[in-house]
Order: C-alpha cells, then structure tokens, then sequence
C-alpha cells in the first residue's frame, strides 16, 4: 500500500478521534463485536434455555410454544434414562480424575529423570493429543472390536480371553474411560513436567542434607510443591470430564442398556432427534447447575492454590 | 497490516460461499413446483427421480414445471430432515417433500405435510404396507415410491457342505418355524464353528427395530398400543417374551453374535446374513465369489404367521404449498405404476404397487422376487408414532441387550425397564 | 545388578511408550494397505507395518479420493479454522485491549459479567445456540459454522491480561505522535503482544479443526462438510472399506500434527493462564 493513502487514512481516523463523541464511544467500539458475539451465542442461549424448560416448545412446532410451569422439572426426575446417565457421568468423571491426572503424573515423573531416548517417550506419550476426539473414537472403535480388533488379537497373543469391551454394559465404560485417559494424558503430561520443572534443585538439595531418601523427599518436596499444578490439572480436567459426548456418540451410541448414555449426549438426543426442545432444555438447567456448583465448591477448596 | 488484507480478505470470502448457499428456495409461482429429496443427484435413485421428474414436465407442459432439489442425507443420517426442521420455522418449505416412514406422524402431527384426500389415484393398487406408513389418524399423508424387505440370505455351497438339502430349504408360502430354522443354525454353527448368521445386531441404528419387531408381530405381540398411548403391559406381553426369548436363545447358543465378523457373509465365513435387498447389489458388485440365496423369514410356531419389514421414503405434499393442484398431480405422478417401475429398476429395491410388481416380475432375480413375493405377503410397517425417535431407541437398546440377560427372569427384567421407559416417553408431551 | 535394572526399567518404558502408540501405528500403516491384508495381519506384528508393495501404500488414497470429494472437505476445515483463528484474534483482542487500556463506566461490571461467562458449560446450550442460528435463518450456512467459536471469554481475558503488561508509557507517546486508539491497537499493541496472538491464534485453529458436533448439527449439504463431520459419514457409507476408513483418519491427523510441532510452546502457556486465570 502507497504512502499517500496511508497517510489520508490515518488523518480520517484522527479526525474522528478528535470529535469529542467518537473519542467516548472508542472503547464501545472495541468491545461491540465480542459483545455481540458473546450475546447471541452464549448470553443469550443460557438464557433462552432457561426460558424453554418452562415450555413444551417441540422443534417442529415452534410457534405453538406454551408455558407449562415445572412439568418438565418434574419428569426429568422419573425420567430412567436421564438419571442413569447421571450416574455414568459421576463414574466418568472419577474415573478420569484418578487415571488421567495419575498417568500424567506418572509420566511427567517418568520423563523427569535423565536418560537417554527420553525425547522419544515424550513423542510417544504425547502423540494421541494430535488426534481429535472424533479420530480416536473411530479409530478405538476398530481397535476394540470384538470379533476382529487389534486389541483382543493382543490380548490372546499373551493368553488372555478376548473381551466384549463397548459391546458389554459392564465394560463399555470403561473402556472409553480407557480411550480418553490415552488421548489426555499427554497434554497434561507437559503441563506436570513444566510444574517439576519450577522446583529448584537446592530444595531437593536441602531435602538430601536433612537425611530425606528419594520416596520421602518425593512426598515432602514433590508433591506439595506440584499442588498448584495438580489443582490446576484436576480443575480443568473435571469440568471437561462433565462434558463427554463426542466418544459415546460415535463409539456406542449411549448403550449398550444406557451403560455409557451421558447427561450431554441425552440432552442432544431428547432435543435435537426427538425434537422435544423444551424438556431437553430443563435438563440443560438442571445439569448446568450441577456444573455449575462443582466450579465453584471445587474453586473454594482451591483457593490457595488459584 | 498484512493480517488485515488477509482477515478482510477471508470475511468477504465467506460473505460470498454463504450467499451462494442461500438461493431462494421457492419463487411461489402458479405453475412452478418445487420438490426436495433426499438423495444426491447422482445415485441411480435420484436419476431415476430426475428421470421422472422430467416426464413430468413433459406431459404438464405449459401448465406445471416441478423442479427438483437434491440434498443428500448426511452419514448421520439427519441431515435431509434437519434442512425441512430449519424449513419449517422459517417457512421455506418446497410444495413437495420426501420424509422417511417412521417421520409420518411427527410431520403430520405439527402439519408440516397436508393430507391426500382424493390426490392419489389407484390407491387400492398400493401395498398394504405403503398405505399403513402413510396413514396419521385415518388419513393419508404420504405415499412410498418404492419398498424394502429383508431375508435372510445363505450361501448355498457352504449349506450343502453341511449336509443341508436345499431343496428342502422354507418357501414364501411354507415358511419355517423359530424352531426348524434354530434347528439349521445348530447345524451350521456345529459344522463350521462360527455362528450360522450374522443378524447385524452389531448396528445400533434404525436397523434393529425395522428387522426384528415382526418377530413380535409374528407372535402376536405389538410395540404400542393400538392408538399408541400405551407401552407398559404391551412391549413386556407374554407374545413378546417369548419372541425375545427366540432371539435371546440364538444368541445364548452362539448361533449368531452381537459382535460379527465385518463382511463374515460376503467372505464366506459366515454361511447366512440377514439383511436388505441392498445386500444383493453388494454381492454381486464386490464378492461375486458367493452362490446365495435368500429364504424367508422365520415365523412364530404358536402363529405360523410370516410378518416381514418393510419401509421405505415417500412423498407427501406441504401444508405450505400455494399449489395443492399442482404439487397432488406431482405426488400422483411421481407415485404411479410407472415411476415406481422406473425406480425400482434403477435403484434395484421393491415396488410399492401391485401393477409395479408385475410388470417387473419377469426384469429381476430370482433372489430379488423372493422379496417381493415375500413383501407382498406379509409386510408390515413400523408403528406410526410422533414420539417415534424415542421409541425406536428403546427398542435398539432392548434387542442390543439381550446377550446381557441369560434367563427368563432376566428377559423380562430387560422388558419391563423398556416398556417403562418407552411409557415415560409416550407420557412426556401429555 | 545395576545393569539388570536398567534393562527392566527399557524394557517397561518401552511397553509404555506401545500403549500410547501402537493406535497411532495401527492407523497409518492400515491405511497403506489393503483391506484384505488387514485382518490377515491381525495377529502378527506386521499389523503396525505398512505393505511390503510400496505400490500398495498410496492406493488406499486414490480410491478414498475417487469415492469421496475429499479435497472439498479439506478446503472446508482449513476454510473454517482459519476464519475462525482471525476471527479470534481480532475480535477478542479488541475487547481485551477496551479492558485494559480504556476507563469507561460499568466496566468492572462488564468484566465480572465476562469472567462468569466462563462457567457457562457451553456444550449444554447448544440446542437452543441451534434455535438461534434456526431464526437467524443461518441453518446450513457457512457463516453459522465460524461465528459462534469466534468471541471466547477466556481469550479475551488472556488478551486483557497482555495487554496490561504493556505499560502505558509507550501508549502515550504513541497519541504524543498523534495515534489513534486504533492504530495504537494494531501498531502496538498487537506486534507487542505476539505470544498471546499465537497461543489464542493456536487453540482457536485447534478447535475448530476439532470441532464435530456443531457443524454436525447446522450443516446439511455435504459439500460444506468439515473433515470431522466427514469421516463420520465415510464411516458410515456402505461400502465400508477400513483401510479408507483410517486413510481419512489419518489425513485429518496430519494437519494438526504440524501445528502441535509449530505451536507446542504456546499451548501450555494457554492452559498455564487458563488456570491462574480466574481468581
């Protein structure tokens, strides 16, 4: 771009800066489009869905949307469906908290000690992050069949007996608990070892000197020292867990028997494929509000460290 | 700066793909009709809809021209229905549309599509079952263009191996009980040691409930009540016990796998495949290797009733047609004997009218007539509930778990939790 | 002694480093392969290898290519991810910046609002965010796909927190020289703060090249398919061949692969704020 016009550019916007209203203005005009954005997509939806889970709106009767009070509150609490899914989100999310934060930990330590090839351990550890959640639900959905999946030949290959793994409810599960601790571990892997990485050597050092073997500085220095790490991790780890849609969607549609049916994906169900807007929407407060709370219990116990 | 040529750049890029993804959908003159399917413009089923679509304007000259609009249904399968869910509130619905059986009476129920009173001539040349799909509260919304059944196919080499006579093999009009054909996949299943069918009870999708509920019909058993209130007492009947009870000892004993091979069938690993007429085009394509032919499906032994499934997409007119004349005489011709010969040719699936099936007779396999003798005999379609997604669900669930419950107490068990959830669903919108 | 231990200690770590790659493996050289020779080589290690044919190893790809418009859905995913990585970028820093460097009433009010935005689960709104995009008559349109992943509470407070760092000196004498806020943004304050750039400029590309459900939901005509929604209906189109399955899996992975390698740093240092973030 020439200079010439450049220049005349720049005078435009002076000039108008200068006019006192403009300049007032200015800082409305930075935040307009973020606010918009912000409105329509989230401001807004958070508080339609409110809005709806007093209704019956059905999707395809939009026009004919009436107020019934807290019929649907009252159905989501004998609906079976809904409430098992409760229950596999909390085994989910217990499930992720312990292996996934545990692994990464584990692996940090692992990667933490000097040795040759650790550069590619770090590779092999990470490299699952690449994946989208969408590839690794189709990829282990392969990988975990149980007539001819590389796993159960693996398994056999050592003696032990092929599993039904998504295809059982006792197991499916797990095994996508499996799945997602694979594909987070790594990420979260980094984030521990950059935390190991901030402790100074002479506190290790001062440990030594004061008779502490490796498993006891380990628990002394370590691992209070990693607590802003770990609650950061556990923190995010959590509020992500609570969301789990995408694995169950692609890998076993929510069965077998609901077994692996989680709040999200019901929600997307009833609202989406059964078109019943306003019930799904009660569900979206009722579960959002759950989220919600465990933020903030989960802020308070954390305080110290955030 | 550089970024803010680019940003500039993209943001009227996407201006521009978003306009071109807007063109208007229905210009609402006289004599133009628009038609949305759900299929792409280059599968034979959309040619042969093209095909017909021109005929149309041929013999209308002057007086109509109906244009088509393809839009393929995505691999999730909603794609199609989600554009005529957003058409709907938007009111940009075309004259005519084609919906899949089980959406009848959603659409009809929130009068999306409008009745056919009068609109379809010949109606008693339709099949049963095409008219059962389309009927909401005793009138007719939709018409199928074409039909579907399933079969079960084998392969004739490797049950003559086995020592089977295929001769002595079950006809559309002898079909076999649960118990002679229980007796055959024991047979297989010992000879082979492989499970003797593959029944795809690995697809958690439409399939289960459009294959497997005739076996509860068969029975004598149902889904819903009658007037599609009720599910409790009726999905945990005793008729469907003891249907389920079939499918839970076939599984129980191995004869078939909720885990199959993938193309076990088409591989000949597995000696019998339940599955589509578009398992025949398959074969023939991609594994012409296999010798198969397909026997009828299995009935109860207390009824001896053959019931098989059927469904198909169909036409139906829009409530928001300005054009009722025009969009019936499209649906009318779109669904006549010729069209429906047209299509089922091309796309090799089942006609929906009596006068279709004849003149095709002589056209098609041997395997192919099976089906359609087999359709014309005993097809029966799915219920026609609005609450039918959440129905259909349950129902999955309830065949993709029977492997999970060994006994009786545990089959009825498995029943009563569906029937109750399937209750509270057809309760939901009271 | 000593020696025993370190060779147990290798041999564990390997096994470790399998688990985490042996998918990885699997799905790269299945998709250089032919169906057929996948199964068969179930049970040997030659299931992590490609074929011994290097013919073979690209013609998964030509048939894949000739089924399926795959470089439409790829120009579809870089499309979205770069418009939405801008998007991000821009919009959020201008408010980032309205945040740190401007007075204005009710700002702390604004800004508290923006910090609880955060606990909004998003993923739960999304049906009536489909109602929305539904009267907007946005319902497979491009546009609908890339606006909604644009403004981001938390990059705005990453932005903001940048910002602040850059002390108000150097605005100062910048307006001395005659600049406008505007210029002063995109003069100064963008170039000065290139770390955040890259890190939300990073995690917005990550997520919309991820991103699934959504354009799952608005989008209807393939053609505007992004290669997530894609591969969910190559998954699903009979018929199935699993070497194109992981074929498509593994062109959707090689994409993002380059940008972890480019972007590593600047990942971390975008979930490091994350967490100190909300006090």
């Amino acid at each position: 771009m020439d200079l010439t016009k450049k220049q005349t550019r720049l005078k435009r916007w002076e000039g108008w800066k200068s006019s006192s209203l403009a300049f007032q203005a200015q800082p409305f005009y930075f935040l307009l489009p973020a606010i918009i954005l912000l409105g329509l997509f989230l401001f807004l939806p958070a508080l339609l869905t409110i809005y709806y889970a007093f209704t019956d709106y059905y999707l395809l009767t939009p026009d004919q949307r009436q107020f019934v009070g807290l019929r649907n509150f009252t159905q989501i609490f004998g609906d079976p469906v809904f409430l098992r899914s409760l229950q596999n989100i909390t085994i989910f999310v217990v499930g992720i908290i312990i292996f996934q934060v545990g692994m990464s930990l584990g692996l940090a330590l692992l990667i933490n000690k000097q040795r040759r090839g650790n550069i590619f351990l770090k590779v092999a550890f990470f490299s699952p992050v690449v994946m989208s959640l969408v590839v690794i639900s189709v990829l282990w959905l392969y990988l975990l069949n149980p007539t001819d999946g590389l796993v159960n030949s693996m398994l056999q290959a050592v003696g032990i007996n092929a599993q039904p793994f998504l295809t059982s409810p006792n197991q499916a599960i797990y095994a996508i608990i499996l799945v997602s601790v694979w594909q987070g571990a790594g990420y979260q892997m980094l984030i521990f070892l950059a935390g190991l990485q901030n402790i100074p050597g002479d506190v290790y050092e001062a440990a030594r000197i004061d008779g502490a073997g490796k498993w006891k500085s380990f628990l002394h220095v370590t691992i209070p020292l990693l607590r802003p790490t770990t609650t950061l991790i556990v923190f995010t780890t959590l509020i992500a867990a609570f969301k789990l849609i995408i694995q169950p969607m692609i890998m076993t549609q929510g069965g077998p028997l609901n077994s692996t049916m989680t709040p999200i994906y019901y929600i997307y169900q009833t609202g989406f494929t059964d078109r019943l807007v306003g019930y799904s929407s009660a569900m979206t407060v009722v579960f959002g509000l759950l989220i919600v709370i465990v933020t903030f219990v989960q802020r308070r116990f954390a305080k110290e460290d955030l | 700066m550089k970024l803010r040529v680019l940003v500039a750049g993209m943001v009227s890029t996407a201006l521009l793909l978003s306009a071109c993804g807007n063109e208007a959908e229905s210009d609402g003159g006289d004599n133009e009709i628009s038609l949305w399917v759900q299929t792409s413009s280059e599968s034979p089923e959309g040619q042969a809809m093209q095909g017909s679509v021109e005929k149309f304007n041929e013999q209308f000259k002057g007086t109509y021209t109906a244009n088509i609009e393809f839009i393929p249904r995505g691999g999730g399968g909603g794609g199609y229905e989600d554009k005529v869910n957003a058409a709907v509130s938007t009111g940009t619905l075309p004259d005519v549309l084609t919906l899949d059986g089980p959406n009848t009476a959603a659409y009809a129920e929130s009068e999306i599509i409008a009745p056919l009173d009068g609109v379809i001539s010949n109606t008693e040349d339709l099949l049963p079952s095409i008219v059962e799909q389309g009927t909401y509260e005793d009138e007719m919304y939709a018409v199928g263009y074409s039909e579907s059944s399933v079969g079960i196919y084998y392969n004739k080499e490797m049950l003559e191996q086995a020592g089977v006579d295929l001769e002595t093999l079950p006809t559309v009009d002898e079909p076999w009980t649960w118990d002679e054909f229980t007796q055959l996949s024991e047979k297989l299943t010992d000879y082979y040691e492989v499970p003797a069918i593959d029944m795809g009870l690995n697809d958690n999708s439409e399939w289960l409930m459009y294959a497997f509920s005739p076996f509860l019909w068969s029975q004598g058993g149902e889904i819903t009540s009658e007037d599609g209130r009720q599910a409790e007492t009726v999905f945990n009947s005793e008729a469907n016990m003891k249907a389920m009870s079939f499918l839970q000892h076939m599984l129980n004993n191995d004869y078939t796998t909720i885990s199959p091979a993938e193309n076990g069938f088409e591989t000949g690993q597995y000696p019998m495949k339940m599955s589509g007429s578009w398992t025949m085009e398959q074969l023939d394509t991609n594994y012409q290797d296999i010798d198969y032919d397909i026997m009828p499906y299995p009935v109860s032994p207390d009824t001896g009733e053959l019931v098989t499934p059927t469904g198909s997409w169909q036409y139906a007119m829009s409530t928001a047609t300005e054009n009722e004349e025009g969009a019936g005489e499209l649906i009318d011709f779109l669904t006549s004997t010729e069209a429906v010969v047209d299509i089922s040719l091309a796309n090799s699936v089942l006609p929906s009218r009596y006068s279709a099936i004849e003149e095709i007779e002589d056209d098609v396999s041997p395997q192919m007539n099976t089906l359609i003798e087999q359709n014309e005999a005993s097809g029966k379609a799915r219920p026609v509930l609005p609450e039918y997604p959440q129905i259909t669900r349950s129902f999955q669930q309830t065949i993709s778990g029977l492997p999970y419950y060994e006994d009786q107490a545990g089959l009825q068990e498995l029943l009563d939790e569906k029937a109750k959830e399937m209750q509270t669903s057809l309760e939901r919108r009271e | 002694m000593k020696n025993v231990k370190k060779l147990v200690e290798y041999v564990l770590l390997t096994l470790l480093a399998f688990f985490f790659i042996f998918p990885l493996l699997w799905m790269v050289s299945s998709s250089m392969k032919s169906e057929e020779s996948i199964y068969q080589d179930l049970n040997s290690v030659q299931a992590l290898l490609p074929s011994f044919q290097i013919t073979e190893w690209l013609s998964t790809y030509t048939e894949l290519f000739s089924r399926f418009d795959i470089g439409t859905y790829l120009f579809n995913s870089v499309f979205y991810a770069l418009l939405v990585t801008a998007g991000a970028i821009v919009v959020n820093a201008m408010a980032g910046y309205a945040f740190a460097k401007f007075h204005f009433k009710g700002k702390n009010i604004m800004f508290s609002l923006l910090l609880a935005m955060l606990i909004i689960p998003v993923e739960t709104i999304i049906i009536t965010q489909f109602t929305i995009i539904h009267n907007l008559g946005l319902v497979d349109n491009r546009l609908a796909v890339i606006i909604p992943l644009i403004a981001n509470a938390f990059f705005i407070y990453l932005f903001r927190n940048f910002f602040i760092a850059v002390p108000d000196s150097v605005i100062e004498s910048a307006k001395m020289e005659g600049a406008g806020h505007w210029t002063i943004f995109w003069r100064i304050m963008l170039p000065m703060s290139k770390p955040a750039v890259a890190t939300v400029g990073t995690l917005a590309f990550i997520g919309s090249w991820n991103d699934y459900i959504w354009p799952l939901m608005i989008l209807t005509d393939s053609d505007k398919y992004p290669l997530q929604v894609a591969i969910t209906s190559i998954n699903a189109t009979e018929p199935v061949f699993i070497n194109q399955v992981m074929a498509i899996l593994t062109i959707s992975t090689i994409p993002l692969i380059i940008v972890y390698i480019v972007a590593q740093k600047y990942l971390l240092q975008g979930l490091s704020s994350s967490g100190s973030g909300q006090k």
